[in-house]
């Protein structure tokens, strides 16, 4: 609490709800380790002793960045290491030193506190440049200084791995390495500054169903560790100073959450059947190995998405080993029961896997990612396809591949992967043979090339939120058009209607794992488009369970067919809205729309 | 002192990339090394600063002044020059 006896009035901050549920708690402030940094004002006699602290410090640095692009240069080859040959010339730069070193015999300064004004006016300057490319730059300035100020405070940057007690955390925005460390039993919810539905803290915000708002501008300089906040992740609300009348609103509120959530797992046995008799399969989408505890509650059939990608985030330094993902996968293996795990092998860019000497892209969306990484960095596939095959003896494993946009991309990963099993063979490490590999279908490419995929497949997954985007040609995080985002756009249900038939057509399962699966209205059209296999964030299965249960699946196709008919996208959202209530489901309000 | 304007042609200008090599470069030599936009021939900095470098923010296209004064200038000019006209080695 701010200062005893002083009263602050309650404040309301508006941001984007990114998982419902409302979060009542002390705030933790996840901080950056420049601003922590403290000044000091030091006696003359002791600014020499403290210019050789800086000296050493600074020795240290170069000595580590130097070790580091010696790994590299070992590892990939001298062309990778140029990120850090930038960093190692800043650390030698005269200039740098001079100024700070004159810094701190001008202000009687402590190092760390030189080193953050000296290069918090460096980055000023940085961030004037006009070029976006070369404006990035700035970043560096911002390693370089956070290790040297590591070095002379001797710390480590806090991170949620020391939290210790139940609360909401807050940040300026939360990098998937910081995530990677969340033990979600502690977690009550999440706000940050930046970030939107689709940043990494939403994703994974909903993947553990904890309550988050993003997006709360200046969020972090308005509250303190210790501070009772309250946050309303359905309306996208933050309260600071929350008056007692708010807290008992909120708290009744909470209880109602809690009970639906009890409902929920007193239904969870109930198979998802429709009355009709067709079952579907209700599947999670896992990001982090620790969810599994929470698919388990809601009784998902398997796995249907493993993104491996948090894998990579949170390994310690560089790329995760064999050994290391092998443990996960043989974790997910056993825990995924006789339904098994799909995983996907990695969706990463060149920057995300710290490979260096991969150039920042201008639209890495469209760029060097995913399949095509793995592709062109076959050793890191091949690390990661040995652990998939290692681990699916203890289990029921599938490989997913992510971002597909032609025939050869899939031939070239087989021959990868039979290749592997060769290797392992030949080495007679215990593995899986003919482990199922599936196709990714989420580029428009792959939707209208199939038929053809499919005969090299083993299933399909459709990945929505990507193929809605690619489809519509809309980058949903860009606010002027991010209303075009529509999945009930007729060429997207049409798109999805070709990879269901050719699905059908070459007798191979097709999965769907994006946000539509776990949205009730766009459920029942993919039911009717003819899909039986949903793959979702855990929290929406009791929902969609409690769906399927209550429709027939002969009304769900004639909504579908007549929909195909339709011409734009106002059509079929009309058309679905006043439908929807003849099929008698008490979930099908228009709060459904998304 | 010698001195010679140069056009960055190189497709992502001094990036970090070709700025590690210029910078590098630079201290090869002994002389003073400064290099100014052409449109802002009094701002120089300092080549064998790559905080210096990256702050020209220069990209492809722009026109760089270099200024090099010592005992080896005229080698120094010769190996800077050649190294922005051979796109530093990227292209």
């Amino acid at each position: 609490m701010r200062g005893i006896g002083r009263k602050f009035p309650e404040e309301r901050l508006e941001g984007i709800g990114v998982c419902q549920g409302v979060a009542i708690g002390n705030a933790f402030l996840v901080d950056d380790p420049r601003g922590r940094v403290v000044r000091f004002f030091l006696p003359k006699q002791q600014l020499d002793a403290e210019i050789n602290r800086f000296r050493e410090a600074l020795h240290l640095a170069q000595q580590q960045v130097r070790e580091a692009i010696e790994r590299l240069r070992a590892a990939l080859g001298s062309d990778h290491a140029y990120i850090l040959e930038a960093h190692l010339l800043m650390l030698q730069d005269p200039h740098l030193q001079g100024q700070i070193e004159k810094f701190i015999l001008e202000n009687q300064a402590n190092a760390e506190w030189a080193v953050r004004d000296v290069t918090g006016h460096l980055l000023e300057v940085y961030a004037q440049i006009e070029d976006d490319y070369l404006r990035e730059r700035g970043s560096d300035v911002v390693d370089v200084s956070h290790r040297l100020i590591k070095i002379l405070s001797g710390t480590e940057t806090r991170g949620l791995n020391e939290l210790a007690e139940e609360a909401i955390i807050v940040a300026d925005d939360l990098m998937p390495s910081v995530t990677a460390d969340l033990d979600p039993r502690k977690v009550l919810g999440f706000v940050t500054n930046a970030g939107g539905w689709a940043s990494h803290t939403s994703i994974i915000a909903r993947s553990v169903n904890i309550p988050a708002v993003v997006g709360v501008r200046g969020v972090t300089s308005r509250v303190r560790s210790g501070e009772t906040i309250i946050i309303d992740g359905t309306t996208g609300t933050v309260i600071l100073n929350p008056s007692p009348e708010t807290l008992i609103f909120y708290t009744e509120q909470r209880s109602r959450q809690q009970q639906q959530e009890q409902h929920d797992i007193e239904e969870r046995e109930l198979p998802a059947i429709t009355f009709d008799n067709q079952e579907v399969k209700l599947r999670a989408n896992i990001e982090l190995i620790e969810e599994i505890e929470v698919f388990q509650r809601f009784n998902a059939e398997g796995v249907g998405l493993y993104r491996s990608e948090f894998l990579y985030a949170q390994a310690e330094s560089g790329l995760p080993t064999e050994e290391e993902q092998f443990e996960a996968y043989k974790f997910l293996a056993e825990m995924s029961g006789e339904a098994g795990a799909v995983v996907r092998t990695f969706d990463l860019g060149g920057d995300k896997l710290h490979l260096e000497g991969f150039k920042p892209e201008r639209n890495p969306a469209l760029g060097l990612r995913a399949i095509r990484l793995s592709l062109q960095v076959e050793y890191v596939f091949r690390t990661q396809v040995r652990a998939i095959l290692r681990a699916a003896v203890h289990g029921n494993l599938k490989i997913l591949l992510p971002f597909v946009s032609n025939l050869d991309e899939v031939r070239a990963a087989k021959q990868i992967i039979a290749d592997v099993e060769r290797e392992l063979r030949a080495e007679k490490v215990a593995h899986a043979e003919d482990v199922e590999i599936g196709v990714m279908i989420e580029v428009p490419a792959a939707v209208l090339m199939a038929e053809v995929l499919a005969r090299e497949a083993d299933f399909f997954s459709l990945g929505t939120n990507d193929l809605i985007q690619s489809m519509l040609a809309v980058d949903r995080g860009n606010e002027n058009v991010n209303s075009l985002f529509d999945p009930l756009h007729p060429a997207v249900l049409r798109a999805i209607k070709q990879v269901a038939d050719a699905g059908r057509k070459l007798e191979i399962p097709v999965n769907v794992c994006g946000e539509m699966a776990s949205n009730p209205a766009q459920v029942i059209l993919l039911l009717g488009l003819g899909l039986r296999d949903l793959s979702m964030t855990p929290t929406a299965i009791p929902t969609i369970r409690r769906l399927v249960r209550s429709i027939d699946m002969a009304n769900a196709e004639k909504l579908a067919l007549h929909v195909l008919t339709l011409t734009t996208p106002n059509e079929v959202h009309r058309y679905v809205q006043t439908h929807l209530s003849e099929l008698g489901s008490q979930f099908l309000t228009t709060a459904h729309f998304g | 002192m010698q001195q010679r304007t140069v056009i960055i042609t190189n497709r992502l200008g001094l990036h970090a990339r070709a700025t590690a090599k210029l910078v590098k470069l630079a201290n090869t030599f002994a002389s003073d090394i400064l290099l100014a936009r052409a449109e802002a021939r009094h701002k120089t900095v300092e080549a064998k600063s790559i905080f210096g470098v990256l702050l020209l923010a220069a990209t492809k296209g722009t026109e760089i002044e270099i200024i090099c004064e010592g005992t080896d200038e005229a080698a120094a000019l010769e190996a800077i020059c050649q190294l922005i006209e051979s796109k530093f080695g990227e292209e």
